[in-house]
């Protein structure tokens, strides 16, 4: 919540400043937004680096990324506690589920999942990257904010946007990592 | 007439289901050869009727009813190339209108007609309405080449908003339509492949019947069912921001030959 309300002013002085920057056309762009009805307007509400990306369309200059990675990596908030590898169990429904994770839309997972998307790479036997600490924590960065390594990427920032809480992102983890978990034990057969 | 045609719409429609359910069992060949294979059966089954002409029918009907509070029919609208000619005109629309002083679609173009034609409220401009008669004039407009011009600078204006909006990132999915459709076009997203709408000069088969669950829909129906596979709300319909990302999209299937109603997955 906190992080939203901080996005939101981000999104309100970047707007303030774009306007400022570039005049009319902006303004028109707002009002066909506003046009477009009010839960459309609130969507479409940008915060910084959504506008970066937009402006640069998914190309940042060389010179952006990495203070753009920096700001997205200050986002990722871990759970109380720490664990990073929670239930595969739950991650699998949340990993499935389209209002979720929603992950099938672009990965494959669960070899036996016949409707899995191929936008992003395939995810059947992530687990044989081991559970080493790195790979741990890679894999839970990496789901909570995909922007913290790759700016601009397809894959949403579920964690940032409260779509995942960094509980429910360490089970995901663990359905990605656990041996026992679809992901890898349907693999090896 | 119309009775008859609404008997056989309702059969066509189960029929349309039926095949639907069927063909979820088959390995899946391309999406246009599905399609294709899809229409043949549709076509065999419904004697030489497609769903979609029933659509065109209705849409007939509805277009030279004589209707509203003035009591007139839509014979009289202008849609761009003066009062009455409708022949064409789907393949030269979003453009610009001095009368309401917007620039319109098809679909918003054939409701300020009902509202300031016929004397509509526009609570009362019934969506199923407009979508049968933009298919009755998508009908007149087959195999016309889309032609869409920036004549004006309403319509220069509208097309920048909407080049804006196809590139914008936003929404709690950090999503926008060229990340799909520019950066990841031809990947497949679940089941279906994300098409190149820059490339693949898509508007050209606007408005469309899309057989795989039975339903007519416009470019404005469908834009707004892209925001939602998103997980965003879409633009209000009728809306600036909806006609212009429709607009863009036009200028991108200029030159290309309409082939209307469209029929897809
Ligand atoms: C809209 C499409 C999309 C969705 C939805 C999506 N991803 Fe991704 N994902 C991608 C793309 C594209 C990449 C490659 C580019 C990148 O690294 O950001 C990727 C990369 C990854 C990687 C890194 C793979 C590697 O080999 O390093 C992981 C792990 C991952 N995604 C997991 C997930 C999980 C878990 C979910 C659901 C919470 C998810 N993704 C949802 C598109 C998506």
């Amino acid at each position: 919540m906190e992080i939203r309300r901080h996005l939101w002013w981000i999104a309100v002085l970047w707007a303030g400043f774009t306007l400022s920057q570039e005049g009319p056309f902006l303004q028109r762009l707002n009002e066909a937004i506003q046009d477009g009805g009010s839960a459309y307007a609130r969507d479409l509400q940008q915060d910084a680096d959504q506008a970066l990306c937009s402006r640069y369309r998914d190309r940042l200059p060389p010179e952006a990324v990495e203070p753009f990675l920096q700001r997205q990596r200050s986002l990722i908030r871990y759970p109380a506690g720490g664990r990073l590898l929670g239930d595969w169990k739950q991650g699998e429904a949340l990993f499935t589920n389209p209002r979720k994770g929603n992950c099938y839309a672009c990965h494959t997972g669960d070899p036996k999942e016949k409707g899995a998307g191929r936008m992003g790479p395939g995810l059947v036997a992530y687990g044989q990257r081991g559970t080493s600490e790195a790979v741990v924590r890679f894999t839970y960065e990496k789901v909570y904010n995909a922007w913290a390594f790759q700016p601009c990427s397809l894959m949403y920032r579920a964690g940032v946007h409260g779509i995942l809480s960094p509980e429910e992102t360490a089970h995901i983890v663990a359905f990605l990592l656990d041996p026992a978990s679809p992901v890898n034990a349907n693999a090896r057969r | 007439m119309s009775r008859l045609w609404r008997f056989v719409a309702a059969g066509l429609a189960l029929l349309a289901l039926g095949v639907g359910v069927f063909a979820q069992d088959q390995p899946e060949p391309s999406p246009a050869e599905e399609a294709k294979k899809q229409r043949q059966q549709l076509l065999e089954q419904g004697g030489g009727i497609l769903p979609s002409d029933l659509y065109v029918a209705q849409g007939e009907e509805l277009f030279k009813a004589v209707r509203g509070p003035k009591g007139v029919s839509l014979e009289g609208c202008d849609f761009g190339r003066g009062a009455g000619q409708v022949e064409g005109v789907v393949a030269q629309l979003p453009r610009y209108f001095p009368d309401t002083g917007r620039v319109e679609d098809l679909d918003s173009r054939i409701r300020s007609c009902m509202i300031g034609l016929q004397g509509f409220k526009p609570e009362e401009v019934k969506r199923s309405e407009v979508i049968a008669i933009a298919f009755y004039l998508a009908s007149l407009s087959h195999e016309a080449t889309v032609d869409v011009r920036l004549a004006t600078p309403q319509e220069k204006r509208m097309y920048a908003l909407g080049e804006e909006l196809f590139w914008v990132r936003a929404g709690p999915r950090d999503m926008g339509c060229a990340t799909c459709h520019v950066t990841y076009r031809g990947k497949r997203s679940g089941v279906l492949p994300l098409s190149d709408v820059v490339g693949e000069k898509v508007a050209a088969h606007w408005p469309a019947y899309r057989y795989s669950n039975d339903s007519a829909l416009t470019m404005e129906d469908r834009i707004r069912t892209c925001y939602s596979n998103l997980g965003m709300p879409a633009p209000d319909y009728y809306s600036d921001a909806v006609i212009a990302l429709g607009l863009w999209l036009a200028v991108q299937s200029n030159g290309a030959k309409m082939d209307l109603p469209g029929f897809i997955r």
